[in-house]
């Protein structure tokens, strides 16, 4: 991800919102939901070696509003805001060890899941789902960096 | 390597940005605004979809269904040879109902004391030596039931030309010693002419000999023989063959071959029935 090419990404991202489109209904049974596009462009801007610009973010997030049938702005907003907070905070992370890093992205992601819910999804708006949400993205995100670790010796 | 702080511009950017997005939000909320470029997007990806769909899946798939019909349509037409045979024999034994049986109230009380279902068990061919048929004495056939059942021993095996012959032995795979094997004795009758009929060991030909002395009508080429139902295995009446060639043995005997009008080779369905 570090140099990744844009179309490369924006075919990630196309991926990822299909995977994510067809798993949201079975994991929103157990309150669960894992903004997965949302994770993977943050993921990107954080990887990224290069000075990314804040149209980019915009861009991305119309794109990921185009093929996830959401308002357009929606994403774009939350894309140039979370660019916005990576690129602020570039400098601070690399004092951070993982377990903050995946906090700091679990929270990210539950400000992406509450905001998406009080915009589209108002009368079904459920702290349950935020609560349960916050505690499983912490845990994929620290199981998955280990991963990324061991993967990484095994290399 | 670190990366560079954001300058005032940036910032300001970035300020825009979420703003536009902001007003982008507003707008497709309350104005629908966009409503044409998203259903334009969904229109090509439906259209995408079908496209690549017609143009890669289908072809397979239509191939796969044709292999699929054809070997189901050669399975319905084994099923319904099949239905065809039984009915065949079906219709062999009710034209012949009255000679395998006295009565409509004697197939009832044959069919209630044995507690038979059926009057016959289909039965198709596994085994049939054909070169043995031709050349030599030995006629034989196995034959295997579609519904096991057990004590078939000496029932008389027909087709829907006639008699075949009988099972002689088998439990699951069932030997039926055929009429044309030398080891067959069929009792037959035409008319007053008794006569207990040899297998001949050539096709479809059973020979018959009699003492002229004791038998005095003379028999004609082409008179129809009838099973006797003297041996107790085959039922009475059926028509077995007709006298195809008459042959002086000496001055007491004479011996005539009859020309059967079953074959074993007309089908490869048979009806087994119960013994009698």
């Amino acid at each position: 991800m570090r140099n990744i090419g844009i179309t490369k990404f924006l075919i990630i991202i196309f991926i990822a919102n299909i995977i994510e489109s067809l798993s949201a209904p079975y994991l929103i049974n157990f309150y669960l939901s894992i903004p997965l596009t949302f994770l993977i462009f943050s993921f990107g801007i954080f990887r990224s070696s290069r000075k990314l610009s804040s149209l980019f973010a915009f861009s991305c997030g119309l794109y990921v509003d185009l093929i996830s049938s959401s308002p357009f702005g929606l994403n774009a907003g939350i894309f140039t805001i979370m660019s916005y907070a990576i690129s602020i905070y570039a400098n601070t992370f690399k004092l951070f060890s993982y377990i903050q890093i995946c906090i700091f992205f679990g929270i990210a992601t539950v400000f992406y899941i509450g905001f998406k819910n009080l915009i589209m999804n108002l009368e079904n708006f459920s702290y349950l789902l935020l609560f349960i949400s916050f505690f499983i993205n912490i845990l994929l995100f620290l199981m998955s960096s280990m991963l990324r670790y061991y993967f990484h010796r095994f290399l | 390597m670190s990366r560079v702080a954001l300058t005032a511009g940036s910032k300001f950017l970035y300020f825009f940005f979420v703003s536009i997005s902001g007003l982008f939000l507003y707008i497709d909320l309350n104005y629908k605004s966009f409503e044409g470029i998203k259903n334009f997007y969904q229109s090509f990806i439906i259209s995408s979809k079908y496209f690549v769909k017609s143009t890669t899946v289908e072809p397979i798939t239509f191939l796969y269904e044709i292999t699929k019909e054809k070997s189901y349509l050669i399975n319905e037409n084994k099923k319904l040879k099949l239905e065809l045979d039984r009915s065949y024999i079906s219709n062999f034994i009710i034209s012949n109902d009255s000679k395998f049986f006295v009565d409509d109230e004697a197939i009832k009380n044959f069919l209630n004391i044995n507690s038979i279902e059926k009057v016959f068990y289909l039965a198709k061919l596994q085994y049939f030596d054909n070169e043995m048929y031709l050349c030599c004495s030995k006629h034989r056939a196995f034959i295997q039931l579609y519904n096991s059942h057990n004590d078939l021993l000496g029932s008389p095996v027909v087709n829907d030309k006639g008699i075949i012959g009988q099972i002689i032995y088998g439990n699951s795979l069932y030997e039926v010693l055929l009429l044309t094997d030398i080891d067959h004795v069929l009792p037959i009758v035409s008319g007053n002419h008794f006569c207990n009929a040899r297998g001949s060991g050539k096709p479809e030909i059973i020979i018959c000999k009699y003492n002229n002395k004791l038998w005095q009508q003379k028999v004609e080429i082409g008179q129809k023989f009838f099973s006797s139902g003297m041996g107790g295995i085959y039922p009475k009446g059926i028509l077995i063959g007709k006298v195809k060639e008459i042959r002086e043995v000496d001055e007491n005997f004479t011996e005539f071959d009859i020309s059967l009008t079953s074959s074993p080779l007309a089908s490869n369905v048979f009806g087994v029935l119960e013994s009698l």
